[in-house]
């Protein structure tokens, strides 16, 4: 008897062995364990039995029972977890990911730092009046950016923004004195096209009121911006420059990212990129926005978004932004 | 612009100790931008001075010849030169073997079989001159086998160019002169006056009448007869070579030089031909033919000079042919002559002839320096001519004087911009040094500020404190940070709402961001033969109109990428003109087959109530649209509703157009109004009571026949009922929509007879409207 159960288990495991799909299994099963197999007839035998062969045989035969099963379900698992799958699990789909257009991620990265030092971020019109876009910003009237060839006018009497700076006087007669804002948006000069220039492009402009400002503090918070912007210290100079609506007007160079100063072509081996002009607001500027020059001045500056997102990504063709061209935009992933 | 070293430092006491190719840096950031230092005159070595002895043609060649030269040796030197100039007695400049020319070695080397020795060089071999027409032609007295260095010690100089826009504030500084003057005031040093020569005014005035002299400021002239010699001194033809003009003669270059100078243009007149000098207006219509032999339109806000009832010259921009200096004038009038910026400006414009003298009259020349830089042109003619007569006055018509400027420069302005307060000593100084008097007040300092600053450049306090910080230095000013003011945004900002929209869309639904531009493409509304008429940009044929459908103006770009993709979704938050106004647009674009149109047109949708839902938590309705425009199809056309206001619109490009873009391709555009969308306000979410019993989902499916989806919707509505937690459409098939009902109770567990009940209730309904359910 114990024979022949020791013999059972070891022809179940011979048979589990050859098994190769659930199906196998399952037969191997109805014939080791179920209704109709050895043990089962063994088990009814037992009620023949004498008491003392029921005593030694029952629980032999029973654990022997158990043990069968055990092994069949052991094999049952075993190949539902290797061989139950029915599907290619190599198969590797590209993910579709959207894109923001790079001049978006630019501006977002600045008008966040600008807003982390407490610039509130406002946004004004692409079609504007000559009063906001020259004449408010102190830019007399047979003075060359008013040309034709410079600039879009448009047969309602407006014009197309040279620049972002009216928002200057727009901010200011919304807001008034102290203020601190920062305006980004599309801008356009009457150029023609070329892989340098475009008649449609991005900037942003900031502009600081309150009381007793000086160029120190200007140099200071220009100085924090571009270091934020470009996540390194950079040096920064500051050259005389003119414009109408400033008054000491400066150009801010920085320090080439490129070469790090040692000169390089993007910087016409100078060491200096020539990147946010600015100065101290001019007191006709303050008056035009309906501030008093003799109790508040202030500084503005202006960033060209398109020349940086063009630096940041090294694009060397600046119509490649305003292409649409989604071989190049999708690219610019989200981050 | 460009300077020549040499010459600033003819105007600078003490120039030696300056660093002549570093100051520039520093002059960068003290004054205007340089954007180049170039050693010049140091491109040839072994050139000396040798004289022509023998000269025979060479016997293989029609234009060689072969000279015997003396070049200081003591014995002749035989060398082939093909220049047509060469002559017996003629010296010239002579590159000895071993020489350099343009880095280049020059070898003794037989040409057409004959040795020569070195070489005869042009001028414009040796890059001083571009004179290439014969060999350089010495005077008689330079001694043989003198280095041509040593003849000439002007030739070695350092060319600088300075970046003319960073000048246009400063008229002073279109010369060598008031560079020198801002030199010497960037290194403390001592600037030299000019030496000029005085005209005595004993003789006639000539006879120059200004008829506009708000347009004419300034107008001086001078008779000069018995000018025997016409060659301009080599030292100025070099230096008018590496500034980049042409020497031609010696009172056409004069007149150049000292615009170099003093930045004042001026004009020899051949004074035969001169009668009378009138300065006024063109009539419309009028020509005139310019120097450079171009016949000029003009119209009636031209300013001309005008010789007797002739035009002479257009003012300020360019003489006439018939102006000329001739070889063979030994009179000339002399014109030095101040006009009004903005006229120049407008005429050089309009002409497209902007020259050296509008580009400088357009930034306010100082009518000062007109009789300065005529006094200083008759001390440089007199010194090549020391038998030429002066026979007018320097006649000067001077309408309204130009006269010194006064501020009054508070101290504590200063002291506010600066950011510290300033030793008065310094800020005293400073001004001296830029020719600016200076009385020290108790409150402020008085400046008297130099004609030469005060044409434009130098009106108000804050252009005095711009001198005295460049002169300063910013690099030493101490950066400040501001104070500190915890003031909180009222509102965010729509430049942030539109990023969070477009960051999502990109996000979650992979759109690509595009930008294009506020025009239409005029190309492609042809190809889509679309018409629009809208505020136009002046001046321009093509791409001139400005867009008032934004989805529309992004065809082209649908267009020019469906070249390269078959399906693709693009956004854009842009600015269009409708009505005369800005308005902020955001334009979604699904571009994909024609026989997804379904899916495409759903998932617009869908897109749209998921940002109302998730950005405001507000629920859009859609309903049909009369559509504006004819190009986008009448049946599709949808509004977006928010509280019954229309938001926006869904539309679908009618099959006509966009066969056009491409074939079977079916494009749905989004379109919403960023304005209204920017002052919607969020929607307070209140937190729902939840019920802790168990809730029950019913399905219905429902044949609509003759019916849209909206009419089931509308029924729907009607049916109320407490149980109802919500119900929403779950499936389409065919003409079947599947229709799933939660409901439950805050009480109880529902029993199977309130299950019944409602079930009951909601057949009922539908039986009522109508309407059957399926399988």
């Amino acid at each position: 008897m114990e024979k022949e159960l020791e013999e059972l288990k070891i022809s179940l495991k011979k048979e589990l062995e050859k098994g190769k799909k659930e199906a196998d299994i399952l037969n191997i099963k109805s014939l080791y364990v179920g209704k109709k197999s050895r043990i089962s007839e063994l088990l009814t035998k037992l009620k023949d039995m004498s008491n003392e062969d029921k005593r030694k045989y029952g629980s032999l035969i029973n654990n022997t029972k158990k043990e069968l099963e055990e092994l069949v379900n052991e094999a049952l698992e075993k190949i539902s977890s290797v061989s139950n799958v029915s599907f290619d699990d190599t198969v590797d789909y590209d993910v579709e990911v959207g894109s923001l257009h790079p001049i978006t991620i630019v501006a977002k990265e600045v008008t966040d730092i600008l807003k982390r030092m407490g610039f509130t971020v406002v946004q004004g019109f692409e079609m504007e009046s000559e009063y906001y876009n020259f004449e408010a910003l102190n830019v007399p009237k047979d003075h060359p950016a008013r040309d034709m060839q410079d600039t879009y006018y448009l047969d309602n009497g407006m014009l197309l923004r040279t620049q972002t700076s009216g928002d200057q006087i727009h901010s200011m007669e919304k807001f008034g004195a102290p203020l601190r804002i920062c305006s980004p948006g599309r801008t356009f000069r009457n150029e023609d096209l070329d892989a340098n220039h475009e008649n449609t492009f991005f900037q942003i402009e900031g502009m600081v009121i309150d009381k007793g400002i000086s160029i120190e503090n200007l140099v200071y918070v220009m100085k924090e911006i571009l270091s934020e912007i470009f996540h390194q210290d950079v040096d920064v100079r500051l050259r005389p420059g003119f414009f109408p609506f400033t008054e000491p007007s400066y150009e801010l160079d920085c320090s080439c990212l490129i070469c790090g100063g040692k000169g390089c072509p993007t910087c016409k081996h100078s060491g200096w990129l020539e990147l946010a002009p600015g100065g101290m607001v001019h007191p006709n500027v303050l008056k035009a926005g309906g501030i008093d020059p003799e109790v508040y001045n202030g500084f503005a500056f202006g960033i060209g978004l398109t020349r940086l997102a063009m630096m940041k990504y090294k694009i060397n063709d600046i119509r490649v932004l305003n292409s649409g061209d989604l071989r190049y935009l999708s690219n610019f992933k989200i981050n | 612009m460009l300077l020549s070293c040499n010459r600033l430092k003819s105007y600078i006491k003490d120039s030696k100790t300056i660093d002549w190719l570093k100051i520039w840096d520093t002059f960068t950031i003290r004054t205007a931008e340089v954007e180049g230092v170039k050693v010049v005159g140091n491109g040839f070595d072994g050139v000396v001075v040798a004289e022509i002895k023998e000269c025979c043609e060479h016997p293989d060649s029609d234009h060689m010849h072969i000279l015997q030269v003396d070049c200081g040796t003591g014995e002749l030197v035989q060398v082939v030169c093909g220049a047509p100039n060469v002559r017996v007695g003629l010296k010239t400049a002579y590159v000895k073997v071993g020489g350099h020319i343009d880095s280049v070695e020059i070898k003794a080397r037989p040409l057409r079989g004959v040795l020569s020795n070195g070489m005869c060089c042009s001028g414009k071999e040796l890059g001083i001159s571009d004179n290439h027409d014969g060999i350089m032609e010495l005077p008689n007295d330079a001694q043989n086998g003198m280095s041509i260095k040593e003849l000439y010690p002007f030739i070695d100089d350092i060319i600088v160019e300075i970046d003319n826009k960073s000048l246009t504030n400063r008229p002073d500084l279109w010369g060598h002169y008031g560079i020198a003057r801002e030199i010497a005031a960037i290194t403390n040093h001592e600037l030299l006056p000019l030496e000029i020569e005085e005209v005595p005014n004993d003789k006639e005035n000539l006879d120059i009448v200004i008829k506009d002299p708000h347009l004419c400021l300034r107008y001086c002239g001078l008779k000069i007869e018995n000018i025997k010699n016409n060659t301009t001194p080599m030292e100025m033809q070099v230096f008018l070579y590496y500034v980049g003009m042409r020497s031609i003669n010696l009172l056409v270059d004069l007149t150049n030089y000292l615009m170099m100078e003093l930045g004042q243009p001026m004009h020899a007149f051949d004074a035969r031909v001169v009668k009378s000098i009138e300065v006024g207006l063109a009539n419309d219509n009028d020509t005139y033919t310019t120097l450079d032999g171009e016949e000029r339109k003009l119209t009636h806000d031209m300013l001309m000079i005008k010789n007797g009832d002739k035009y002479f010259g257009i003012a300020g921009v360019m003489g006439g042919l018939d102006s000329e200096i001739l070889p063979d004038t030994t009179s000339v009038f002399l014109e030095s002559a101040t006009f009004n910026a903005g006229s120049i400006r407008k005429t050089a414009v309009a002409l497209g002839l902007r020259t050296e003298a509008s580009s400088r009259y357009e930034k306010s020349l100082d009518p000062n320096m007109t009789i300065i830089a005529l006094k200083r042109l008759v001390y440089l003619l007199h010194q090549e001519n020391p038998n030429m007569k002066i026979v007018s006055n320097l006649t000067d018509i001077y309408p309204t004087k130009v006269t010194e400027g006064q501020i009054t420069l508070k101290k504590k302005t200063v002291n506010m911009y600066m950011g510290k307060t300033m030793d008065e000593e310094v800020i005293k100084d400073i001004l001296e040094r830029l020719e600016f008097k200076v009385r020290l007040e108790d409150e402020a300092y008085l400046v008297t500020v130099p004609t030469f600053r005060h044409t434009k450049d130098i009106s108000i306090e804050q252009d005095l404190i711009e001198e005295i910080a460049r002169i300063y230095g910013f690099e030493n000013l101490d950066p400040k940070p501001l104070k500190l003011d915890l003031v909180a945004d009222e509102k965010d900002s729509i430049f942030n709402q539109e990023y969070e929209l477009k960051h999502l869309l990109a996000v979650k639904y992979n759109f690509h961001e595009v930008h294009s531009y506020i025009w239409y493409d005029t190309e492609n509304l042809k190809m889509l033969n679309i018409t629009k008429d809208n505020v136009k940009v002046l001046g321009k044929q093509e791409n001139n109109i400005l867009r008032d459908d934004l989805s529309l103006s992004l065809m082209n770009i649908v267009y020019n990428n469906l070249k390269n993709y078959n399906k693709f979704k693009i956004m854009e938050i842009g600015t269009i003109i409708k009505n005369n106004q800005n308005k902020r647009v955001l334009s979604l674009i699904i571009v994909d087959e024609e026989k997804y149109l379904e899916n495409s047109y759903n998932e617009a949708k869908n897109i749209v109530k998921y940002l109302f839902k998730v950005l405001k938590n507000i629920d859009i309705e859609y309903k049909d649209n009369v559509n504006e425009y004819s190009y986008y199809n009448e049946s599709l056309g949808k509004v977006i509703l928010v509280n019954k206001e229309v938001i926006g619109e869904i539309n679908v490009l009618n099959k006509s157009y966009a066969s056009k873009l491409a074939k079977k391709k079916a494009i749905v555009c989004v379109d919403i109004d960023m304005d209204k969308y920017e002052v919607l306000n969020k929607n307070t979410i209140l937190a729902p009571e939840v019920s802790k019993y168990p809730v029950v989902t019913l399905d219905y499916t429902i044949i609509l026949n003759n019916k849209k989806y909206i009419d089931l919707q509308n029924i729907l509505k009607e049916f109320k009922n407490k149980l109802i937690l919500k119900w929403e459409l779950i499936g389409i098939f065919e003409n079947k929509y599947t229709i799933r009902y939660t409901i439950g109770s805050l009480n109880k567990t529902l029993e199977q007879n309130d299950i019944m009940k409602f079930k009951e209730k909601v057949l009922e309904h539908l039986k009522n409207n109508n309407l059957s359910l399926g399988e």
